[in-house]
């Protein structure tokens, strides 16, 4: 471009390009340009992207001399925004400073990419929180970082609860120390806790920082797709797929749309169904979903971009930053489970200023459609929820310890205060840290004799580092917090990736079994090297690959709404309302629809077993160890074994002998004592802390996933985390790393206190039992979950004899 | 539990040994010592309490038996040689009773360590109408074998499962259990002309057969 004579600017910029900058990001230019850190608080599509890199090219412009070295970090919390990103920042930047590049390094980046950043350091740099830590792996990491100016951490809110958080963390904090005039900036979609998410993230540098809003609230309605007929709503169902025509319709009607789905699997569903009912979308319609291939997910991203598609199935894969014009709208399939996510999809569509938004919604069973109600109410409201972040993530901390040994190394005293210096680890005591250090060096806490164990070593310095080749790769290797299962990759005969897909689906497939993948149909045909080899089939059926993980919980608001809406629902007059009719009336004919001051409760027998089911309406997370809770009081009672069931609306314990609601009653077991205590001891007997016990063994570094294509070695060093936790169980119950799995259930995805509020409301509430002789319409998408909990207080030696019992029983008709 | 095979008896223990009353000789497979040692020596901090879990149980086994014949079925030791071997050599030789290891995959360790310990090395053994092998094999007289890990879901009413390690007979085979503490279980699937013994912790049950 030819900028006039006078010396470039970003405003100049703007100007040649036809834009004028927003308020807010004329704020972030001074706030910046004045040393400041701080966080920026503005929606997809505002423009937040210029606010922080024009500031940071500005800053260079200012100066005579041409920049040197790396001068801005940002980091994304997707692989598919850092292409973006970096495409946008890189235009930006040639056009004002034609000789500075940025660069971008994910886990998708080439061995070619990654030389030519260590060869010549790029103006800038975006990256993922994992992709960064490796850089601190590298031993000469302090030359990248020395001309730093800036990091800048995108989309803050979707990374402050999880535990890439606790990353960004421990990576700002040890940054911060080494260069102490580095500014921190965020951005971030609104919160619940806004200013938490500030504190947190600008901790490290010592300041307050400033909070940069950018005022473009959207007004937002949610419009449920209801079948003309109700007799065939269902009760249950995860799919959605009976309101298939009208989605189709809705379809029809618009340029383009995105349909979002909550799992993989359920991507993988609607793209078939879709596009076996319409096959003339063949060729504008496309999926986009984390497991797909990255040149797959690249070329619709682009696709989209051009305003090349109709229709684009996709998962939450979609749902942050990509930035492509908008789309004109938005089909959300069962339930969100939270505003905020809601409002970022449904800001995908419409972009028209001051218009209104509006995302269809499809409830995939009776139920959501109360779900759908409470969201408008939350909406309307702006009832945001908040992000809890995580605390004192030990099994995090240990692997950035390693990450730091198998580079540079770092002397723990001085390390210490750096840590203290985050959020996430500001309280943790000196005995913790001990432990760590100790369990890095040592591999447990009893010093007392030798042993082979061998891992971080401690030079005649004093300082920790890893000596040993074979353990730094594999450390390298195991990186990062995002934890699936054992991935293989697809991969046709004749060669191509397809994506990967975790081992335990496919383990359970014969050759010759088809499964759908991508949106093909595809034939096993046999797994080798830790691939999936398969061809293409004709066939018309096949079996629909799920993935593990990614149940969400409904958040407090949402919770709060929820029961509100449920409540009031015989005066409501909306659609909604009417499409539930036969569900409300068969619900009372059977039992109640709970008023305010009333705790429901019912309970049945059928072929199964025991039913007994309570309705909090607090969430999947709450009712998850309010379950466990019951089910342990209840097993001092007399000693018995549950399988649990959770949704958002309640939880069943089923058995295969009465569930005593009578003794529950009698002895008051619903009230809010000790609580933390009873968890603690259900914890013991329940498998709850099992899977949260998975994620942490593989972060701490105690199960090694192999390299990829290179299976067999590592065969001798490869175990389940169900074996470590078995073995933590029985011989070292007090270790950090178990202890921090039944913290992890307790604190998160609780918000504070919630569990304890839950309680309390509930002891308040009159306490109604009915025994029904059938499921209630409540019920019912409780007790056909098939995803359960176990709890029993039972010895296994009875429990073997009476399976045994009822097994002879069976054989002898 | 007492069960008859080819005439023979047998006792199955809860610990996952098979004790042969008349040949007095006591049966054990897959223990996998060293493997805790060999996962430590690599980095991976499993506790090394159960080290030593071995030596407990088979004591018991010792006083409880009072068997003259100890039969290995494979995978002994899991790995490279580490300094759980030491431990096992010390005690191997302070014991009275005759030791033959049936070498399984993981028995790898060059043929000086097991010179330091009375343990015959073979690759599998005769005992009359038996055959003594790691792997399961098909096609030979009545075969007794490790190796697989045996492990069996046990499902009851109201949801109810439970995993156990378990011997399984087949018609011409008896896999015994992992003895190991740190070692896995495989499942498998009975189908009607296989038995199947679930170990409680004091019991051995006996899955019911199809009448």
């Amino acid at each position: 471009m030819s900028v006039s004579q006078q010396k470039p600017s970003v405003e100049s910029w703007f100007k040649h390009k036809g834009w004028k900058p927003a308020a807010f990001q004329r704020q972030t230019w001074k706030a910046y340009q004045e040393g400041q850190s701080g966080l920026v608080n503005a929606p997809t599509g505002s423009g937040k992207t210029y606010a922080l890199w024009g500031a940071i090219v500005q800053e260079s412009l200012a100066v005579e001399a041409k920049p040197k070295g790396l001068q801005a970090i940002w980091i994304t919390p997707l692989r598919a925004l850092a292409v973006e990103i970096q495409q946008t920042t890189h235009k930006m930047t040639q056009e004002l400073l034609p000789e500075m590049e940025v660069q971008k390094r994910t886990g998708d980046s080439t061995a070619k990419e990654k030389a030519a950043f260590k060869s010549k350091l790029p103006f800038g740099l975006v990256t993922t929180p994992e992709s960064l830590h490796l850089l601190l792996s590298h031993k000469k990491n302090e030359d990248y970082f020395k001309n730093l100016q800036c990091i800048v951490v995108d989309e803050w809110h979707e990374l402050m609860g999880s535990k890439r958080g606790v990353q960004v963390e421990l990576a700002l904090a040890y940054l911060c120390a080494l260069f102490p005039k580095l500014r921190v900036w965020g951005i971030s979609a609104t919160l619940g806790n806004l200013e938490l998410a500030q504190q947190i993230l600008l901790q490290p540098t010592g300041q307050k920082g400033i909070c940069i809003r950018a005022n473009t609230l959207k007004k937002i309605r949610v419009q449920s797709l209801i079948p003309q007929t109700m007799e065939t709503f269902p009760w249950r169902g995860h799919l959605g797929l009976h309101l298939l025509p009208e989605v189709l319709k809705q379809i029809n009607k618009n340029r383009s749309t995105l349909v979002f789905t909550n799992t993989r699997a359920q991507c993988e569903i609607w793209y078939q169904k879709i596009l076996e009912a319409a096959p003339q979308l063949a060729g504008e319609i496309a999926m986009h979903h984390g497991s797909m291939e990255k040149k797959v997910r690249l070329w619709v991203e682009n696709q989209l971009r051009e305003d090349k598609l109709k229709l684009v199935v996709c998962t939450s894969s979609l749902d942050l930053g990509v930035d492509f014009s908008p789309v004109e709208s938005c089909i959300q399939i069962g339930s969100p489970k939270g505003v905020g996510r809601f409002l970022q999809r449904a800001g995908r569509s419409g972009h028209r200023p001051g218009a209104t938004s509006t995302i269809h919604f499809v409830p995939t069973h009776a139920m959501e459609l109360i779900e759908a109600l409470a969201l408008q109410k939350a909406i309307d409201h702006q009832a945001i929820e908040d992000r809890q972040p995580y605390l004192l993530s030990f099994d995090v901390l240990i692997q950035f310890l390693m990450t730091l040994a198998v580079g540079n190394g770092f002397h723990p005293k001085e390390l210490f205060t750096i840590i203290q210096r985050s959020f996430c680890f500001q309280e943790m005591r000196k005995e913790e840290w001990q432990w760590c250090l100790n369990f890095i060096r040592y591999g447990s806490q009893s010093l007392e004799h030798y042993d082979e164990y061998k891992k971080v070593e401690v030079t005649p310095e004093g300082k920790y580092q890893v000596l040993n080749k074979g353990i730094a790769m594999r450390h390298r290797m195991s990186m990062g917090t995002i934890v699936g299962g054992a991935d293989l990759k697809i991969k046709y005969l004749k060669g191509g990736y397809l994506g990967s897909i975790e081992e335990w689906f496919i383990s359970k497939l014969q050759p010759g079994d088809t499964f759908t993948f991508s949106g093909r149909i595809l034939e096993l045909v046999r797994i080798q090297n830790m691939e999936v080899l398969v061809r293409k089939s004709k066939a018309k059926k096949a079996k629909v690959p799920s993935w593990m993980g990614g149940r969400m919980s409904f958040s407090a608001h949402l919770s709060q709404m929820l029961r509100e809406t449920l409540y009031d629902i015989e005066q409501n007059d909306s659609p909604e309302r009417k499409a539930l009719e036969g569900v409300l009336q068969q619900q009372k004919k059977q039992s109640i629809i709970p008023q305010p001051e009333e705790f429901l409760i019912e309970s049945f027998s059928s072929r199964e077993g025991h039913h007994a089911i309570f309705y909090p309406f607090e969430g999947r997370a709450v009712h998850e160890a309010m379950a466990s809770i019951v089910a342990y009081r209840l097993g001092l009672l007399e000693p018995q074994s549950f399988s649990l069931a959770f949704n958002d609306y309640g939880f069943e314990l089923l058995s295969d002998r009465p569930v005593d609601i009578q003794g529950l009653l009698d002895n008051d077991l619903l009230n809010p004592q000790d609580i933390f205590e009873d968890l603690r001891q259900s914890f013991n007997v329940s498998e709850m802390a099992r899977r949260k016990f998975r994620d942490i063994a593989v972060i701490g570094g105690l199960v090694f996933q192999g390299f990829p294509n290179k299976p067999i070695k590592t065969k001798h060093l490869q175990s389940g985390t169900q074996l470590f936790y078995e073995v933590f169980k029985d011989y070292e119950p007090d270790n950090l790393l178990y202890l921090q799995a039944l913290t992890e259930t307790y604190e998160h995805g609780m918000e504070e206190g919630r569990l304890q509020q839950a309680f309390e409301r509930i002891e308040k509430q009159e306490l109604c039992w009915l025994q029904t002789n059938h499921p209630t319409p409540f019920s019912f998408p409780i007790i056909t979950d098939r995803l359960r909990g176990k709890l029993s207080s039972e010895k296994v030696e009875d429990r073997i004899k009476r399976m045994l019992q009822q097994l002879n029983k069976a054989t002898q008709i | 539990m007492r069960i008859s095979i080819r005439g023979e008896d047998f006792i199955l223990d809860p610990s996952g040994a098979l004790f042969w009353e008349a040949q007095g000789a006591l049966m054990l497979a897959d223990i996998h010592l060293g493997k805790i040692t060999h996962f430590r020596k690599h980095g991976i901090a499993v506790p090394r309490a159960p080290i030593t879990d071995f030596y407990v149980r088979i004591e018991k086994l010792i006083q409880k038996y009072q068997f003259q014949q100890l039969y290995f079925l494979g995978d002994l030791f899991h790995s490279n040689l580490n300094s759980e071997w030491d431990t096992f050599v010390s005690w191997s030789q302070k014991q009275a009773f005759e030791m033959t290891l049936i070498a399984g995959n993981h028995d790898i360790l060059p043929a000086q360590a097991y010179q330091k310990t009375p343990l015959h090395v073979v690759e599998n053994l005769v005992l009359g109408e038996f055959i003594l092998t790691h792997h399961p094999e098909e096609h030979t007289p009545f075969n007794l074998c490790g190796h697989v890990h045996p492990g069996i879901m046990l499902r009851g009413p109201g949801r109810q499962g439970l995993k156990l390690s378990c011997f399984f007979q087949r018609p011409n085979q008896l896999i015994l259990p992992a003895f190991g503490a740190f070692t896995g279980l495989h499942l498998l699937t009975k189908s009607v002309d296989d038995k199947v013994y679930i170990l409680g912790e004091k019991e051995v049950f006996a899955y019911p057969n199809e009448p």
